[in-house]
């Protein structure tokens, strides 16, 4: 059993931090004492905390806020981030509006 | 259902070498990008390419990015734009939207190029407009035709905040200074070189503590970090700026592998979360290949060689080549990477501390942490001699894989040697002709030419220069040193332009010669 999977590990008391309202993941704008919090709330995984507060999964799908919150996450539980496993990966990959999901269309022309 | 021999997603340097090789085997190869026009990153590098011949040295990367898609296009390589792939499935089934459509297509190959995105870090104020990553500040000057800002701060020394920096005073913006929380300077000293004698001081252990501004950037304050990267009270700097670029490194878009179900590792040196993969980009799926910056992040070089890698070994998947014939192509293949992953920025030798050069030369400890190699310090280099007439002076000195100053020069005056990433010597008894070849061929612009006596008491000097307005003889101005302050008054007395320089042009300034080893740029007066 990692780390990550022993829920009886004690991590500590929630410490406010100074820069606890600083933004981490800027398009579902969730900032760093909220994920910090999450994770004494329980929440061990990127999957419990992106469940929790939508982090990573608005516009750029993690691209940008990823490692960052992995890094606040792996802190926060005292372990190396290598640990914790990423977000899983999931069609539609990008953003996409349902109009254009559900519009299947036949061949990709080509000039061949 | 729409099927392809090779399905190739992302039209950058990795994806489109990996197409061609395939094309040309005879498969029918279709590849789809996100963006409304191909290259990846090529056509935003203005720069010229290190490397040697084959691996198109001293080409800018826009210009190999056109010569790409010229090949492809003989090759019969279908490229589709605004072409995103949503999805990828165990049994090599794609999804892609183009404009408003979902097509799904099955690929008896499918390669993924999909490289990188830029690493950020949060600091207060980082969410500001005017913070940007240094690759979008690069989109916007370089494609778009889009000044930034007019004041930039560059957060990261690596390549890219090496080049941005440079590319930006290009475009006339006033690069106040280049922060970075690590010790060392990340990327290639010439690179360096280049920025810091234009004047732009380079901060070391120090990194962003604040951007100011209330609706968008008018300021930034750093401050330097100890060993453990936590502030040191006291030693903040203030700089007015409108601009915060960051080049704090890249991450593998490796996200469609993953979901296709391969083997993937978190590995810090290749920059992430990246596919388990042999030396041809084979994942642990059978017939799912990748190359380029989403297996691990390197450069654009070593993107085309994985991908014409990648390309050979899904020919040989495939059964489009015998297994015999591949071998040699793929020995010359290997090699051409062997030769891009020596020297001290290879990536096995990434994060270790480095003292000396292969040749056992100490390197210059204020190229690590100034940007420029101290005039005390240029001397133990072999590029540096003294002699007397017109000589090249080759300050290049780091163990980095390039080598066409050994290529251009007609007399042979400069040699490399077998290994590429070998100082650059110059050749006893050699003579030079001042054709300036080796000063514009110079992908680092770090060699100068040298007539250290004029017996009238001065001494001439050629520097490459790659600035408009571009100076006139008989100008006059200052003479910066390596590390960009004023050393002397200086005059122009030869401007060269030429197309054999690809638009480096030669400035000759003309100084006492007592700066002859000193000046190294040239500041017209006003």
């Amino acid at each position: 059993m990692n780390q990550v999977n022993d829920r009886n590990r004690d991590i500590g008391p929630f410490v406010p931090q100074p820069d606890d309202d600083q933004i981490i993941c800027r398009c579902e704008e969730v900032t760093k004492g909220e994920i910090r919090r999450a994770v004494h709330d329980g929440m061990w995984t990127i999957t419990e905390v992106r469940r929790c507060l939508r982090t990573g999964m608005g516009l750029c799908q993690g691209q940008t806020c990823a490692k960052l919150v992995k890094r606040i996450v792996a802190a926060e539980l005292h372990i190396p981030q290598s640990e914790l496993e990423p977000a899983t990966s999931r069609a539609p990959m990008r953003p996409i509006e349902m109009r254009v999901f559900a519009n299947e269309d036949g061949e990709v022309k080509t000039d061949e | 259902m729409q099927r392809f021999d090779l399905i190739v997603v992302g039209a950058g340097p990795a994806g489109l070498s990996a197409a061609i090789e395939a094309a040309e085997k005879g498969m029918r190869v279709i590849v789809f990008d996100e963006n409304a026009k191909p290259g990846g990153q090529l056509f935003k590098q203005i720069h010229k390419f290190f490397g040697s011949k084959e691996h198109r040295a001293r080409v800018r990367g826009f210009v190999i990015g056109q010569q790409l898609l010229e090949e492809a296009d003989r090759a019969g390589v279908q490229v589709v734009l605004d072409a995103t792939v949503i999805g990828l499935y165990q049994d090599k089934e794609i999804v892609v939207k183009i404009r408003d459509e979902i097509h799904h297509l099955k690929g008896d190959a499918i390669l993924i190029a999909t490289g990188a995105s830029e690493n950020m870090v949060p600091f207060d104020g980082w969410t500001l407009p005017g913070v940007m990553g240094a690759g979008a500040a690069q989109t916007l000057m370089n494609l778009h035709g889009v000044l930034p800002g007019k004041r930039v701060l560059m957060l990261g020394t690596g390549n890219v905040g090496l080049v941005v920096s440079f590319q930006l005073l290009q475009c006339g913006c006033e690069v106040v200074a280049l922060a970075d929380a690590a010790p060392a300077i990340g990327g290639y000293g010439v690179h360096a070189a280049k920025v810091a004698r234009c004047g732009v001081p380079f901060y070391l252990s120090h990194t962003i503590r604040e951007a100011e501004g209330t609706d968008h950037v008018t300021g930034v304050t750093i401050a330097k970090v100890d060993e453990h990267f936590q502030f040191i009270p006291g030693t903040e700097k203030h700089f007015d700026v409108d601009t915060i670029c960051v080049a704090v490194g890249l991450s593998p878009m490796s996200q469609l592998l993953k979901m296709a179900g391969c083997s993937m590792v978190d590995d810090p040196k290749r920059g992430g979360q990246v596919p388990v993969c042999d030396e041809f980009g084979a994942t642990s799926i059978p017939g799912i290949y990748c190359a380029g910056d989403v297996s691990g992040i390197e450069e654009a070089s070593s993107a085309m060689i994985e991908g014409r890698m990648a390309g050979e070994a899904i020919a040989r998947y495939l059964g489009y080549i015998p297994e015999a014939d591949c071998k040699q192509a793929e020995k010359q293949l290997e090699r051409g990477l062997f030769q891009l992953r020596r020297g001290m920025f290879a990536p096995g030798r990434k994060g270790t501390k480095q003292e000396t050069t292969d040749e056992g030369i100490r390197l210059s400890q204020t190229l690590l942490t100034k940007g420029y190699v101290a005039d005390d310090e240029i001397e133990r280099f072999p590029g540096v001699t003294h002699r007397v007439g017109v000589h090249p002076v080759i300050e290049c000195t780091q163990n980095i894989p390039c080598n066409p100053c050994q290529d251009v020069c007609p007399k042979h005056c400069i040699s490399i040697g077998e290994n590429i990433t070998s100082l650059p010597t110059v050749v006893l008894d050699s003579t030079c002709i001042n054709c300036g070849m080796c000063v514009a061929g110079c992908s680092g612009q770090a060699i100068f030419l040298i007539d250290e006596d004029k017996g009238d008491g001065t001494a001439e000097i050629t520097v490459p220069y790659e600035f408009l307005p571009l100076p006139s003889e008989g100008d006059t101005g200052t003479a910066l040193g390596r590390d960009g302050q004023p050393v002397c008054g200086a005059s122009v007395v030869r401007v060269r332009r030429s197309s054999a320089f690809d638009k480096t042009n030669l400035l000759t300034i003309s100084v006492p010669k007592e700066y002859a080893m000193k000046a190294r740029f040239f500041k017209r007066c006003g």
